[in-house]
């Protein structure tokens, strides 16, 4: 095993060596640079370029990539050229804000996933039935820039009951940040909560149809033992390979939902460090997002391996 | 010479500014409670779209300017009809009768938020400061005149200039006194030390930033506010929920469609500044044909309908005019604002005696600017209508300004510039799309450099006014900028809170601010 992953983790360096090039490239290709955003529209050639020098930006660009990637290493990840900022803090502060608002979102989805899922698979009531689809399809349908907007109108400026956007830490109080966090969190778990009743629905009305199922019901086993022992278990491992999915899918979707509720998450640093050309920032966030991808990749690999003795003699 | 004393000049600003009424200060505060006795306590919630810059506040860009005047004073400030200095951290100064040396007497009962006394040696190294180019200052041609400061005791500071010049009280207007022995905890945002009416506290970038009272303000019993906090609210729908929704008293940089449609509204006031300090422009660049024939420039100039693009792109909040100066400003010429009008039939009759009835060309635009597609979008269907064929490409501010210093924008653009608001000579000296030298349009020429020394350098009224005059006659003869609406910020806020102000250049000033 140890051979298998002295195998294997070199390889994943040089991919992540290989990568940090790439995005280093990348961005320095991309035209502007944060010195001319520094210096404002009114500025004159002379002033962009004493900026350029004071950031280090006229270095020949072989020597800045080394600069950065020593930086890496050493665990020192630069200020950011725009807001001056230690890298590190606003990645940490980023990536703490949108994991709170991604795993409220998810926790949310499954609530609702649940509920509206086995209503639909199990009621009988047609008027139950419509509005379980009218739900699904509308939560899927209508897109999170308008149900945010929709959301934010009624709770924010029409009721007063909620923020309409921003971010309190637990530290500030519970009930406060709690009040922060509701709004978002619903506007980016609807989608996913529909999509994951859809599928709920789908698997349990299929287990329900089983002949084990209704082995038991002339058995006489009560309805709700049925179902929560019975049914439900073997109704989830396909719901599970969805909400995997959809926990991606949410990540990606924050970005917007950040925007519309001003989320101070890892989206808006992102956007707004590559709009202003903030050049150490990008390129650590992508490197970041590049790292967890291959660890992940990497010990996937290596619990593979763990399991099928097979795939540690291949080479 | 100037001698100037330091009596209750802001708080009459204030006063003076909130009594206007009028169009620039509609609804400032409401009729009243001007005079009602101001409430002490309480924190001002602000939000605009952009988070603070810190290394970026010895430039002139927008996302400061909200914090700028709260944390640092500057040494004077300029009065906004008259455009006369008047006492800040200096209390009077005494220009000599050649334009050569200036003597500024300073405050001695001013500290830093740091605990130390605020004296000439402060003003020196700002000066020294803003002369250096990575910091990016718009005015560092004016402070590059500066030969010497020297320290005439801990309360008086001596400056010799190189020349005359005609703008040295805007760098004063303009410059914030930074406390020197934490330069560095600035440029990071890690601490920022001023003498102003807040102290910095906490700063989330991209989130929030939190101001606390200065105890120890110079000016006596100010301020009123507890404290300020700012927050980052960077979709302008968002920002105007906050509003609506309580959670802000005052929203920066809301959308000009959103502003007008607050002015009805009474459960907010609409502060259009009165500096018109934002004139948004049509850039050509001279070295693409045909481009370069002065006579094409004026028909492109005629061809624009201003007033179409300040109804619709600014909701009728601002001026169409032609020149880059406000009513406000020395050079202000009400019939040359108004030379430039939609005339399309004119357009054609120059263009055709041009040799260019039709042609094609880049219209460019900075997708950063708000309100610049919208405004792009006329200007092409007004060109389009006199026989210019327009391609619009779009670039990101970054790309965008890169390409605008370097002179390589093709054809025409659209974008804003500032500057005008203050002395005349600033815009000419210190904003790029006008510098004599070199420009973003490419263009040259002698009479128009010679102009611009005389606007500088001229120490007396008469000259500083016939230079302003042939600058003004050759920018319009020549259109390389064809301004089109002169914009300002606007400030919405409730009425609870009241008596704030803001200097020539926009910053915000919460001193005499309090929450009713």
């Amino acid at each position: 095993m140890l051979a298998y992953a002295a195998r294997r983790i070199p390889s994943a360096l040089v991919v992540l060596f290989l990568a940090s090039i790439a995005i280093f490239a990348v961005l320095r290709l991309t035209p502007g640079s944060p010195a001319v955003v520094l210096a404002g529209p009114d500025a004159d050639p002379a002033t962009i370029a004493s900026i350029t020098h004071e950031l280090g930006l006229d270095l020949p660009l072989p020597e800045q990539y080394a600069i950065w990637l020593r930086g890496i290493v050493t665990g020192h990840m630069g200020q950011s050229y725009i807001l001056g900022a230690p890298i590190a803090t606003l990645i940490g502060r980023g990536l703490s804000n949108t994991a709170e608002l991604t795993v409220a979102a998810v926790g949310l989805a499954i609530v609702i996933a649940l509920v509206v899922g086995i209503v639909g698979a199990t009621t009988g009531s047609r008027v139950l039935k419509t509005l379980v689809v009218t739900f699904t399809t509308v939560s899927f349908a209508v897109p999170t820039f308008i149900s945010g907007v929709v959301l934010v109108l009624i709770f924010a400026v029409g009721l007063h009951v909620l923020p309409p956007g921003g971010h309190a830490s637990f530290g500030s109080g519970p009930l406060t940040a709690l009040r922060f966090l509701i709004l978002p969190a619903v506007c980016l778990a609807l989608p996913a909560a529909a999509v994951l009743a859809r599928f709920l629905q789908t698997s349990l009305q299929h287990v329900l149809d089983e002949e084990y199922i209704r082995v038991a019901r002339a058995k006489g086993l009560p309805w709700r033992q049925i179902l929560v022992r019975h049914a439900l278990p073997n109704a989830f491992p396909g719901v599970v390979t969805v909400l995997g999915i959809q926990f991606g899918q949410l990540l990606g979707g924050a970005v917007i939902v950040e925007a519309i509720f001003a989320w101070p998450g890892l989206g808006q640093l992102i956007l707004q460090s590559f709009v202003s050309r903030d050049y150490l920032l990008v390129q650590d966030l992508v490197l970041l997002s590049v790292t967890v991808f291959i660890v992940m990749q990497t010990l996937t690999d290596l619990a593979h391996a763990a399991l099928d003795p097979r795939l540690r003699l291949e080479r | 010479m100037m001698n100037r004393s330091t009596s209750g000049v802001r708080t009459t600003r204030a006063q003076m500014i909130s009594l206007l009424g009028g169009a620039a200060v509609a609804g400032f505060v409401a009729p009243g409670t001007a005079l009602a006795a101001p409430k002490r306590g309480g924190v001002v919630h602000m939000a605009q779209v952009a988070d603070v810059i810190p290394s970026g506040l010895f430039g002139q860009n927008f996302p400061n300017t909200a914090v700028g005047g709260l944390i640092y004073n500057t040494l004077t400030a300029y009065d906004h009809r008259t455009l006369e200095p008047k006492p800040q951290l200096a209390k009077a100064w005494h220009v000599a009768p050649d334009g050569l040396s200036v003597t500024l007497d300073l405050r001695t009962d001013v500290k830093f938020h740091s605990g130390r006394p605020f004296t000439s040696a402060d003003v020196i190294f700002c000066i020294k400061n803003i002369q250096d180019p990575a910091r990016g200052s718009q005015l560092r041609s004016t402070a590059a005149v500066i030969g010497d400061a020297s320290a005439a005791g801990p309360a008086q500071v001596k400056l010799r200039l190189e020349h005359p010049v005609s703008n040295l009280f805007d760098l004063f207007e303009i410059m914030f006194i930074v406390d020197r022995e934490t330069l560095p905890d600035m440029l990071s945002g890690k601490n920022l030390i001023g003498t102003g009416a807040f102290t910095w506290k906490q700063w989330n970038p991209g989130d929030s930033l939190t101001l606390a009272r200065n105890p120890n303000y110079w000016k006596p019993g100010r301020p009123y506010l507890d404290g300020v906090e700012l927050r980052v609210i960077p979709q302008t729908q968002a920002l105007l929920a906050a509003l609506q929704a309580g959670q802000i008293e005052i929203a920066l940089g809301l959308a000009p469609k959103d502003v007008a449609a607050l002015r009805s509204n009474k459960s907010f006031q609409t502060l259009v500044s009165d500096t018109h300090g934002a004139s948004f422009y049509v850039g050509c660049n001279v070295e693409v044909k045909p481009l370069d024939k002065p006579q094409v420039r004026q028909a492109i100039s005629y061809a624009i309908d201003r007033e179409r693009i300040l109804k619709e792109v600014f909701s009728g909040l601002g001026v169409a005019t032609s020149t880059p100066w406000p009513a406000s400003s020395p050079a202000y010429d009400k019939g040359e604002a108004a030379r430039y009008h939609y005339d399309p039939e004119r357009a054609k009759a120059l263009l055709k005696a041009a040799g260019a009835e039709k042609f094609e060309t880049t219209l460019a635009l900075n997708s950063g600017l708000g309100p610049g597609s919208p405004m792009a979008q006329i200007v092409q269907f007004n060109l389009q209508q006199v026989g210019i064929t327009t391609t619009t490409a779009s670039f990101d501010a970054a790309q965008f300004i890169k390409k605008l210093a370097g002179g390589t924008l093709p054809g025409l653009w659209v974008n804003v510039h500032g500057f005008g608001q203050l002395h005349p000579a600033t815009l000419v000296t210190s904003a790029f799309p006008f510098a004599a030298a070199k420009n973003a349009s490419n263009f040259q020429d002698p009479a128009y450099v010679a102009a611009v020394n005389r606007a500088w350098t001229a120490t007396n009224e008469r000259d500083q006014r016939a230079a302003y005059r042939q600058i003004t006659e050759i920018l319009l003869q020549n259109e390389f900028v064809i301004d089109c609406v002169l914009t300002s910020p606007s400030y919405v806020n409730v009425p609870a809170l009241r008596d704030y102000t803001y200097n020539m250049f926009d910053y915000l000033n919460f001193e005499d601010a309090s929450l009713g």
